[in-house]
């Protein structure tokens, strides 16, 4: 354990205590355990369209019962564990070859594939039902092709959740707080009312980060890059590869390909 | 003129009451509701909506069929309609009243309601529901109000309000236009994705619409001895059997497109709905039921000498409204989430909080309307 | 558990570890009190974790400024950094800082005392922290 880590522990384990508004505390704490961002990474405002974050997810490499990008992307979203529950929350979670694909060929597939588990998430689709459907503008297209959400503008309408056609998106039914396990300090939670979803780690690429879910396979079966650019690894992946989207027949043009 | 609303018989005032003591109860279920989040209603991540917006869209039919009194009336100058054009356009602003509360109880963040107008999004049909909705309410309120107060004094309405009315017929159409076209635009839910969704709405809205409005007519008549005559009542179950017609006919294609093309996305709702899918039908009886109620309904209002017949109408009446109520109100929301993305079948039970919110709304609604027609019929029967 | 509960327990344990903590670092420096900047602990303890380079010793506008309109200034940031990506904040003398509200908890970070009572006093209630996690409430 680094020293760091220790007194984020022993910071974490302190944590309501100052409240006792002891002033001497305080100052023993100075600095409180935040990320922060190297704003020289980033320039004033970005050019919008230029830059399409897009994932490929190779099936294939996935292990069926490993659980690590889930886990991991959970935790540093502080998405609540209502699993099980009609109130479930995930921002990525796997599901089916059959349920996740209904509309491409099954007839004589191998057992094998119809059978085996894929990760699915939010599209981040070029053309968002979503966006469309919703009254606030609350979620909404971003210069870099990330379907985002704004929690703070958020009515809680379930608009988008009726229009999105991947069932990527959850509502908080309730106060998702004391679901969350282990509260993440780099990331806010949600509050009731709000619906959430994948963000594609927004918060880490402005730092230079891969996605959490990308970064933490041990397969290394997640390919994650600008889809704009015909040079990048993703983009050889796909040039190389017979790759899916889901419901592709729908016209919302998934940023998310899988090699079956 | 609203100070009429405040005198009645004891008859008024336990009703009155009774209303109160159901929105009551609609209040402390909603403050439950605000406190603990959505989560106390039996929607969740699959079924996203539920009874609130089931209620919603079968209410803004109702609001939308006030045109089924308005336009004979006005456009085409259907004397018999004269006393009942009023209750028309109340029965108009209650529903419309519902609509909105059916919407606020169905939000998470209601505090932040505002947000549809601060952020205009005129790409989102919810911004022109929001918009229309308002605009239908207030449309029929004025003119209303101006035609009845104008005949307290026995004097001809303002000329404004002349327009007014006008611009609510075609105002009416597009209240219910929209509301289908936020179902009829989402992909990939394949009960709403389909063009007639919009002209099935209006047609089930104008049949329950009328049928609601001779009920109406009749328990005026009971308890205000104000009678708005068989010829206008015969009148409206003339429409209504018309528009109940088209409702079955639209059905009828739905059935068709989806079944004959065998286009597996297409059936799946209506398997799911009708004959049960994967083995699951929980309302397979109610769907049936409603088809069947629907059928006879409008058979005996197509039929002149059954209509003619006060018990036939009035049961035939409430067999056209409880058709379409499970029809909009339960089958096509919970048929529409169904199966889910991820072709599972989920079933959806309103919970009590739930159900408590939706009769007190519904209290609401019939509060203001009992008031707004006390008010209208005192006026009408002082001058006579 | 009430909340009036669960405050109460929370201010015992965490005045239970500032004892111990106070205890610890006594007990290091055999008594003495004047060598904190000597002790490895502490001086890790007042480096920035992440090392980012930003003047966090320096506010972002005046105090008066801050007090007046620090909520137009995190809307405004909240809007630019999340829906347009412009990030980086420019003050009149020209310091560098994130449009982010870790900026402020960067130095801020006793917010029982730098927002709670204040806003206790001023008989506000902002919902910052229904999400946003404040570095004094992140439980064990």
């Amino acid at each position: 354990m680094t020293m760091n880590q220790q007194r984020r522990e022993f910071l974490k384990k302190a944590g309501l205590g100052a409240l006792a508004g002891l002033g001497a505390a305080a100052g023993l704490f100075p600095a409180f355990a935040l990320e922060k961002t190297d704003p020289s990474s980033f320039t004033q405002k970005p050019t919008p369209g230029k830059v399409r974050w897009g994932m490929l997810i190779d099936t294939r490499k996935c292990k069926q019962n490993c659980t690590e990008c889930i886990v991991r992307c959970h935790h540093d979203h502080n998405v609540p564990d209502l699993s099980g529950t009609k109130n479930e929350v995930k921002w990525i979670w796997k599901s089916g070859y059959e349920e996740a694909f209904p509309t491409a060929s099954q007839q004589f597939q191998t057992d094998e594939v119809k059978h085996r588990k894929v990760l699915t998430l939010c599209n981040h689709c070029a053309e968002a039902p979503c966006t469309r459907a919703c009254p606030t503008e609350a979620t909404f297209k971003r210069w870099d092709g990330i379907v985002s959400m704004d929690y703070h503008r958020c009515i809680g309408c379930r608009f988008c959740m009726a229009a999105c056609p991947y069932g990527s998106r959850s509502f908080n039914w309730e106060d998702p707080r004391p679901h969350v396990r282990e509260l993440t300090a780099a990331y806010p939670t949600r509050m009731r009312g709000v619906v959430e979803k994948c963000n594609f780690c927004s918060e880490r690429l402005v730092k230079g980060d891969l996605p959490a879910c990308v970064d933490s396979c041990p397969e290394k079966a997640l390919i994650f890059g600008d889809l704009n650019d015909p040079n990048s690894e993703i983009r050889r992946m796909l040039a190389a590869n017979q790759t899916m989207q889901r419901k592709p027949e729908l016209g919302t043009l998934p940023s998310l390909f899988y090699i079956i | 003129m609203i100070e009429k609303a405040l005198k009645g018989g004891r008859g008024y005032w336990t009703w009155v009451a009774i209303l109160l003591a159901v929105i009551g109860l609609g209040v402390t279920a909603y403050a439950r509701q605000m406190t603990l989040g959505l989560g106390v209603t039996g929607m969740g991540r699959d079924i996203s909506w539920g009874v609130y917006i089931a209620q919603f869209t079968f209410l803004v039919g109702v609001a939308a069929s006030a045109v089924m009194l308005v336009l004979p009336y006005y456009l085409h100058n259907q004397k018999a309609f004269s006393k009942i054009v009023i209750v028309g356009e109340f029965l108009a602003v209650s529903a419309a009243l519902m609509c909105m509360l059916f919407i606020l109880a169905d939000m998470g963040r209601p505090d932040r309601v505002l947000n549809v107008l601060l952020h205009p999004s005129p790409h989102s049909m919810v911004f022109w529901d929001v918009l229309v909705l308002n605009g239908y309410l207030f449309l029929n309120l004025i003119s209303g109000w101006a035609v009845l107060g104008a005949e307290r004094k026995g004097v001809a309405p303002a000329p404004w309000v002349k327009w007014l009315i006008y611009l609510s017929i075609p105002w009416a159409f597009s209240i219910h236009t929209v509301t289908a076209f936020l179902f009829a635009g989402l992909p990939g839910r394949h009960l709403w994705l389909t063009a007639v969704l919009a002209p099935r709405f209006l047609a089930s809205a104008f049949a329950a619409g009328t049928a609601i409005l001779i009920l109406l007519t009749f328990i005026l008549k009971r308890v205000a001895k104000f009678d708005a005559g068989d010829e206008a009542r015969t009148k409206l179950a003339v429409l209504g059997a018309y528009a109940g017609v088209a409702n079955l006919f639209f059905l009828g294609t739905e059935f068709f497109t989806a079944f004959y093309s065998n286009v597996p996305a297409h059936m799946h709702s209506l398997q799911y709905l009708y004959f049960g899918l994967d083995g699951q039908g929980p309302l397979v009886p109610y769907m049936w039921f409603s088809l069947i109620a629907g059928i006879i309904s409008v058979g005996i209002l197509l039929s002149p000498p059954l209509r003619r017949k006060t018990g036939m109408l009035i049961a035939a009446c409430i067999g056209l409204v409880v058709s379409i109520w499970i029809d909009k109100g339960v089958g096509l929301v919970i048929g529409g989430f169904n199966p889910t993305p991820f072709e599972a079948i989920v079933d959806y039970i309103p919970t009590f909080t739930e159900i408590s919110v939706t009769l007190g709304i519904w209290a609401i609604g019939l509060l203001v309307l009992t008031m707004l027609l006390k008010v209208a019929i005192t006026v009408k029967t002082q001058e006579t | 558990m009430n909340k009036f509960s669960q405050i109460l327990g929370a201010v015992a344990a965490g005045l239970a570890v500032f004892i111990a903590a106070w205890f610890f670092i006594h007990a290091g420096h055999g008594g003495s009190t004047s060598a904190h900047a000597e002790d490895p602990a502490v001086a890790a303890a007042t480096v920035q974790p992440g090392g980012a380079p930003i003047d966090s010793s320096k506010c972002i506008l005046p105090v008066e400024q801050m007090r007046s309109s620090h909520m137009q200034v995190l809307d405004k940031w909240r809007h630019d950094s999340v829906r347009d990506g412009n990030r980086v904040y420019v003050n009149p003398e020209g310091a560098h800082f994130e449009k982010s509200l870790n900026t402020c908890l960067g130095c801020h970070n006793n917010n029982p005392m730098f927002c709670f009572m204040c806003h206790q006093y001023a008989d506000v209630k902002p919902t910052c922290w229904d999400c946003h996690l404040s570095p004094m409430e992140v439980p064990q």
